[in-house]
């Protein structure tokens, strides 16, 4: 698979179509993330399925954006899965990325990891590694739903209450770009002692994920106390669905949702 | 870690982190994991999730008592007698591992003889512990098919602070909860690189690899390696270097990337002790109040400019990369020394922190294997001996270290202060979740300073009402060293009786009153136990 | 353009987790949990999260300082190194190597503390060194 990546790789550097390409190397016995700016050196590239499909992702749109923050002229190339293209979708979307200023090098998931994700769409639209997985739905979300309202509460709290606050969750994620962030706001939540404020810092972030989650994982993946976010967030992303029939990243690149506020129709 | 290389051998982590994930029963004591150690906690949070038995014993409800099945407040430093009265419940009820203790150990009579006075009420009355409570913990630790002790500075900063760690050294012995998998006495070092300080000998009595420098075998065999006539006279130990600057038999000091003036117990007694030196130098990355009072400074460079390993608690030798140059002129460490020492007429000339390593690996038994090259990947844990050692991922199976373990009797004994009517409340220190150790590098993160920019005191809420605080009002609190303003919080997370304050605050810092009575052997401050008095400040 | 990653070990407590610095154009701008680390498997905590803030912190000491009429004054290596020599010689000289004690250092590498142990009792001669592991 990482083969067919190196190609496409090689000949966009070579081509100079791109500055350099946002991936994934193993280099010094662990997979990290890396810019492979030389056409004639992608040695250690790899997908990120070290032991299993998907076991050391990262999130290269986050990176992609510090670097386009510095050099705003380049045109980088990144590594994207599904998930990974509805996040750079919805980027362009709210201009943290210009479209045309990236190129993606798509790669199709595993049905494994299709399954251990619940994911609705493993697959960017073009690929050029790998074969499209069945889509899987939210099974995770169904059993909670299928609780009492009281017990549900009662699960979540004792999820939050092993949050150590390390931001993690903030930190990795692909759509965290505010400058001012919320968790941070000494009007909203208090400093100090752990766990963080239960279960407002973590009520707090799901509702801000609201209609910019692109269910990617990364937040459940970095939580040192393994609390299930993810499965939090995707029933944030059904209720929005729901609601607004809008689910990010899905939708072509650049749109986003209609709402309607204080009587008016705001179409982007 | 003299405790544990008393009773087993070796003075270090015996179990890997991971395999407490698959720890039937977890006894986590003196230990604030989630905040001072928290990619400990994830394994204990795990083990938890695997249906272990978790046991907190924490004189403050720490957070992962969420987590416990039993959360016990003992009265601040019974360690001892409480340790003793678990083993009282497991001898009577025969829950003990007889052939463990016939194969593997020595000393168990003299053992038995003293658990025997600790019976369950007496234990009851001195660790203020129910007698249900030491019941349950007992038959929880001791059945249990794997079970792990964690302990961090809760039991060592104390006057018996290797006493408590011998304690816990005899309970696993006693129940076979050693030399297995998921089994252990597990101290969590609470510096990156303490483990890796005291594997390279920066101790008074031991070369690296804790070979004892008056040993003449020892000392024939560094004489050779190093071309330099040694001294067999056992060194200073910190509070000893700083009673010889006092009575002027120690006139000078170079420190390298520590903070005494706000680490060590006593800072008024520190202070003085550091300003009567002839000579103080301090190497470090930002002026501490400790360089502020040095005669030379000299600028390291940060982990992210440097190459080399650094050795974590559970003994596994790790690579360090250079990521950046140093910054301004500041120099790495090992090209400091090496210079200086060149210069002093003692010439070393290496070439990279790997060729030091090499050397490491040629007088040090347990780095014998651990070159640069073979830490690539996931590190060695040492004991490493040889090119093709594996490395070492539990230690004693089969065999401690000494041969036969060995068991200490030991009796209960007080701290070295105790509350009274003058100092009528408790003081213990510790860290949170934000900070680290004296702030030097913490306090200088934007992100880290802001969650957390100053210090506070923890103190019970009926506590706060007889002495008419409420929460944010600043306190004096004093003890028999000296005074500190500092700001409350009020909370149940301490008893009433006691209070609790963090340690990385120079301008509220709490070693200005705490005690430096300390071990007799280890020589650790007991920063756990004081009293102090408090005041509503004007 | 210099866009790095570069894989390493934390520098705060005793768990010793990896994680990979981002540097931009000489400054380290980040910091990434290493997802394959057998300590932290790509977590970290707040204090890991951020140990890159500290690195450029303007407050770093950029320069060895010498006391000079009670002030610490901005010196070059060659002065401050050359002071620190005349200095432990004369004070090892008055009054023997027992005088002198070295403090190593739980934050610094294990090769650093090597070479300190080794300085202290080899080039010094005397084994009054220790480190805040009883902290």
């Amino acid at each position: 698979m990482v083969e067919k990546i190196k190609t496409e790789v090689q000949q966009l550097l070579i081509s100079g179509k791109i500055k350099g390409f946002l991936g994934l190397r193993e280099q010094h016995g662990q997979v990290g993330p890396y810019l492979f700016t030389d056409a004639q050196d992608l040695e250690g590239m790899v997908i990120g399925d070290r032991l299993k499909p998907g076991d050391s992702r990262y999130p290269l749109n986050k990176q992609l954006m510090r670097i386009a923050r510095c050099y705003p002229d380049e045109v980088f190339g990144v590594m994207v899965r599904g998930c990974d293209e509805r996040g750079l979708r919805t980027l362009f979307g709210s201009n943290q990325l210009n479209p045309e200023k990236v190129v993606s090098v798509g790669i199709a998931c595993p049905q494994e990891l299709a399954d251990a994700c619940e994911c609705l769409k493993p697959f960017p639209d073009e690929f050029v590694a790998g074969e499209p997985a069945e889509a899987r739905s939210f099974q995770t979300v169904a059993k909670l739903d299928a609780m009492e309202i009281e017990d549900r509460f009662k699960v979540w709290l004792a999820e939050f209450s092993r949050c150590i606050k390390c931001y993690g969750c903030r930190n990795i994620c692909p759509m965290c770009y505010c400058k001012d962030c919320t968790l941070e706001s000494r009007d909203f939540l208090a400093i100090g002692s752990l766990p963080a404020e239960n279960p407002i810092f973590h009520l707090t972030r799901a509702i801000h994920m609201a209609g910019r989650c692109i269910d990617c994982g990364l937040c459940n993946e970095v939580c040192p106390a393994d609390i299930p976010l993810r499965t939090l967030y995707k029933k944030i992303a059904d209720i929005v669905e729901e609601e607004f029939h809008y689910r990010p990243g899905y939708g072509e690149a650049g749109t986003r949702p209609s709402f309607k506020i204080l009587g008016e129709d705001l179409q982007h | 870690m003299a405790g544990l290389a008393a009773a087993f051998g070796s003075g270090a982590m015996t179990n890997s982190i991971a395999e407490l994930e698959d720890a039937d029963c977890i006894l986590v004591i003196g230990s604030n994991t989630t905040s001072s150690h928290p990619l400990v906690a994830t394994r204990i949070f795990r083990a938890k999730e695997k249906g272990a038995k978790v046991i907190v014993v924490d004189p403050r409800k720490i957070q992962l008592v969420h987590q416990a099945d039993l959360h016990v407040r003992h009265n601040l430093g019974t360690d001892v007698a409480l340790v003793n009265g678990i083993m009282h419940v497991i001898l009577a009820n025969g829950w003990h591992n007889q052939a463990f203790v016939d194969e593997r150990t020595e000393g168990f009579e003299e053992l038995r003889g003293v658990v025997e006075q600790y019976t369950p009420e007496r234990t009851a009355e001195i660790t203020g512990v129910s007698v249900e409570d030491i019941r349950t913990m007992a038959e929880w630790y001791a059945k249990a098919r794997a079970s792990s002790i964690v302990y961090c500075m809760g039991i060592t900063q104390h006057t018996t602070g290797v006493d408590n760690v011998k304690s816990l050294a005899n309970l696993a012995m006693l129940t076979g909860h050693i030399g297995r998998e998921s089994t252990g006495v597990n101290p969590l070092r609470g510096q990156n690189n303490v483990q890796g300080a005291c594997d390279m000998g920066g101790l008074p009595n031991v070369y690296p690899g804790y070979q004892a420098v008056n040993v003449p075998e020892n000392r024939e065999k560094f004489e050779k390696v190093w071309n330099a006539k040694l001294s067999d006279k056992v060194g200073l130990t910190i509070p000893g270097i700083l009673e010889g600057l006092n009575s002027g038999s120690v006139k000078a000091v170079y420190v390298v990337g520590e903070n005494p003036m706000v680490s060590d117990p006593d800072i008024h007694h520190v202070e003085k002790a550091l300003r009567s030196a002839e000579l103080l130098v301090v190497q470090d990355i930002f002026l501490t109040p400790t360089a502020e009072l040095a005669h030379v400074v000299l600028p390291g460079a940060s982990f992210a400019e440097k190459d080399g390993t650094f050795s974590n608690t559970e003994r596994r030798v790790q690579r360090v990369r250079q990521a950046i140059k140093p910054i301004g002129q500041a120099r790495a460490d090992w090209e400091i020394i090496q210079d200086l020492s060149t210069r002093f007429g003692y010439p070393m000339n290496y070439e990279s922190p790997a060729a030091i390593l090499d050397e490491v690996a040629q007088v040090t038994p347990s780095y014998g294997g651990i070159t640069f090259d073979r830490l690539e990947g996931d590190g060695l844990s040492w004991p490493c001996p040889n090119s093709e050692h594996p490395g070492t991922k539990f230690l004693h199976a089969g065999r401690f270290s000494r041969g036969l373990g060995l068991f200490h009797a030991i009796e209960y004994k007080p701290p070295a202060e105790v509350v009274d009517v003058d100092y009528p409340f408790w003081l213990t220190t510790g860290r949170v979740h934000v900070h680290y150790h004296t702030g030097t590098m913490t306090r200088n993160s934007p992100s880290l300073h802001e969650e957390m920019p100053e210090g506070f005191l923890e103190i019970n809420p009926q506590d706060a009402r007889t002495l008419g605080v409420k929460s944010g009002d600043t306190v004096r609190v004093s003890s028999r060293r000296g005074e500190v303003l500092v700001r409350v919080d009020l909370t149940t997370r301490v008893r009433q009786g006691m209070v609790f304050m963090p340690f990385h605050f120079v301008e509220s810092c709490a070693n200005i009153l705490t005690n430096p009575a300390h071990d007799p052997i280890a020589k650790i401050p007991e920063y756990k136990v004081c009293a102090v008095t408090l005041e509503k400040a004007a | 353009m210099e866009y790095r990653t570069v894989l390493t070990t934390c520098t705060y407590c005793g768990c010793g987790c990896g994680l990979y610095l981002e540097v931009m154009d000489g400054h380290v701008v980040n910091t990434i949990p290493c997802k394959t680390s057998p300590v932290n498997e790509g977590k970290l905590c707040v204090k890991g999260w951020n140990v890159h803030e500290f690195v450029h912190s303007p407050k770093r000491l950029t320069q060895p300082l010498l006391r000079k009429n009670g002030e610490l004054t901005p010196v070059s290596w060659d002065e401050a190194l050359d002071f620190t020599v005349k200095r432990l010689r004369e004070i090892r000289e008055a009054h023997g190597s027992d005088c002198l004690a070295f403090l190593a250092s739980a934050k610094v590498t294990n090769e650093e503390n090597y070479l300190i142990q080794k300085f202290a009792r080899a080039a010094v001669g005397t084994n009054n060194i220790d480190h805040c592991a009883r902290l």
